[in-house]
């Protein structure tokens, strides 16, 4: 396995613990090797690449210590100057190869590795990126003006088309990679919604049958419903970014409260979207608590939110509290309800009615 | 005796059902897609249909364009608006979904079979949004199908509210019946109104 934290392909460090040798002593092996003809230089890139990258859970982006990108621009900057200190002089068509290689290693290194190495920025991407097409330019423009041997004249223009080339490539890469994320996506969609249409028309169904036969406040009955609700935010909410809005926080202490009580809770909203208010939150949580808790069965929430105000109305069938004749120990709607709502500026207010008791949680849009 | 057909293509969930309606309603057969249900419409002709929204050859809608003589009880496990809103265009007088009970559903064919509309509270809730009523739109004559009235808000709050149609009656000190009535009316503005939001629903749903 090739480490994922690497000098330069990990491949020192995977060979090191594989023969459980010192790190050091295997990178000595590869440098000594590569005098004996460069073997050392093969033997690594053979085992880069056959050698699989260490598995992670998070699939990390790997990072490379060392800047290879750079060392090939300092490799380019010297070639580049040996080729302006002796243009016209027949070595200069070797050290013209030179820069061109170094140039193009560096850019195709920092497309391929430093775009999603972490220990890597921006600017020292853009740096290696600029200063490629301007050794790269500097070198055929010269070649183009030295002797004019045909062979030159060719590598110089060869060069020029490169520089523009490694100018655009980043371009061509990033499109590349952005049409192959949405093709994936498209395809994870696709599926998706496959496997919610099969789920949708045999395992809702079954569940729903399920908290029918079952009675609504048995065990089996809550269970199913659990899952029905957990499988219908997968199924419709998507991967859409889930905002702190005050419906779907109130649908998740539904969902919560019915696996602790016989009670169906049932979430309507209206209106526009707004912020979870933590207050109001807390508050109808208290509500729906007490309805699930004493009265039982169905239980009704109803969210009526517009720009001025926000309203919150749970309603159960249960026998009803008396607010007078409370005790005062029982401080869940005197204090929880009805003293948070007015310390925050709203109004709580509980109301019994011949079939059940609501509680009607009121607040003004702050202005 | 009120008579009944079932439309759903699960043939457990049809049989459940059955077993659960109330003992005056009388199931004269049960059909398991858009084909068979416009089959067997041709032969008997029941007071409702309960219908389920999808069915494996289209939707509920296609039952209801096939046969449009009986009334229909839309069902369905989906309670999204979209769905609700397509199969009461397409004509269904009510909408419940699949999990309330044996009693609730008898409750609501009886009431569909004596003309009147069923709500369930989301169903309220939506209307409520669609219309633009939370927004605070009101409508100024009874002609006007694109929003609601006054007092048909009022009637559909309750409702969202969890109130079923004789606490609504009691809470605003009317009859039963003008409750009703105003349901009916606020049915008839959800099948008839051109209102931005329904209409872009119903075109997304080829309804139109």
């Amino acid at each position: 396995m090739r480490s994922r934290v690497a000098v330069v392909g990990g491949v020192s460090d995977g060979l090191a613990l594989h023969l459980g040798w010192e790190p050091r002593s295997v990178r000595v092996l590869f440098v000594a090797l590569s005098a004996a003809g460069g073997a050392g230089a093969l033997l690594y890139l053979w085992l880069w690449a056959l050698v699989p990258l260490q598995p992670s859970d998070e699939n990390e982006p790997v990072a490379r210590s060392a800047p290879v990108a750079a060392i090939a621009i300092a490799a380019a900057g010297v070639s580049t100057m040996v080729v302006l200190s002796i243009a016209g002089a027949d070595a200069v068509l070797g050290w013209l190869v030179t820069v061109a290689t170094a140039a193009s290693l560096a850019v195709v290194w920092e497309l391929a590795f430093d775009r999603t190495d972490p220990t890597r920025s921006q600017r020292y991407r853009l740096g290696v990126r600029f200063t490629a097409v301007g050794l790269l330019l500097i070198a055929g423009v010269a070649a183009l003006l030295s002797r004019p041997s045909a062979l030159a004249a060719i590598v110089g223009v060869g060069m020029i088309v490169i520089a523009v080339g490694v100018l655009v490539a980043p371009f061509v890469v990033q499109l590349w990679a952005d049409l192959m994320g949405q093709r994936a996506a498209r395809v994870r969609e696709l599926q998706r919604a496959e496997i919610a249409a099969h789920l949708h028309d045999s395992v809702l169904q079954t569940l729903a049958l399920i908290q029918n036969r079952a009675g609504a406040s048995s065990e089996v009955a809550r269970i199913a419903r659990a899952q029905e609700r957990e499988l219908r935010d997968w199924l419709f909410t998507g991967d859409a970014a889930v905002v702190a809005d005050l419906a779907a926080s109130l649908r998740d202490i539904a969902a919560q409260i019915e696996l602790d009580y016989p009670a169906r809770l049932e979430v309507v909203a209206a209106g526009v979207a707004v912020p979870a208010n933590s207050v109001l939150v807390a508050a109808a949580r208290e509500a729906m608590l007490n309805a699930a808790r004493h009265a039982g069965g169905t239980v009704s929430v109803y969210l009526e939110s517009s720009e001025g105000a926000i309203d919150v109305f749970v309603r159960d069938r249960g026998p009803g509290v008396d607010l007078a004749n409370l005790p005062a120990d029982r401080l869940g709607i005197r204090e929880s309800i009805i003293g948070r709502m007015t310390r925050a500026g709203g109004t709580g207010t509980v109301r019994r009615t011949p079939t059940g008791t609501e509680v009607h949680l009121h607040l003004e849009a702050a202005s | 005796m009120t008579t009944v057909v079932i439309v759903d293509d699960h043939s457990i969930f049809r049989s459940g059902l059955r077993a659960d309606l109330a003992d005056d309603l009388e199931v004269l057969g049960e059909a398991d897609s858009v084909a068979t249900a416009l089959v067997l419409l041709g032969t008997v002709s029941p007071d409702v249909v309960l219908l389920d929204v999808h069915l494996p050859d289209g939707t509920g809608a296609d039952v209801i364009a096939g046969a449009p003589g009986p009334r229909y009880l839309a069902l369905s496990v989906s309670d999204s608006a979209e769905d609700v809103v397509g199969v009461i265009r397409a004509g269904a007088r009510g909408y419940i979904t699949k999990g309330s009970s044996g009693a609730d559903v008898s409750a609501a064919v009886r009431a569909v079979a004596g003309g009147d509309a069923v709500f369930s509270p989301r169903l309220a809730g939506f209307v409520l949004d669609a219309f633009g009523a939370v927004a605070g739109e009101s409508a100024s004559s009874a002609e006007e199908l694109d929003r609601l009235s006054a007092r048909e808000q009022e009637v559909m709050r309750l409702i969202a509210r969890g109130y079923a149609y004789k606490e609504v009656a009691s809470e605003l000190f009317i009859s039963i019946k003008t409750v009703e009535t105003h349901v009916s009316a606020v049915l008839r503005k959800l099948q008839l109104s051109s209102r931005h939001e329904l209409t872009a629903w119903a075109l997304e749903r080829k309804l139109l």
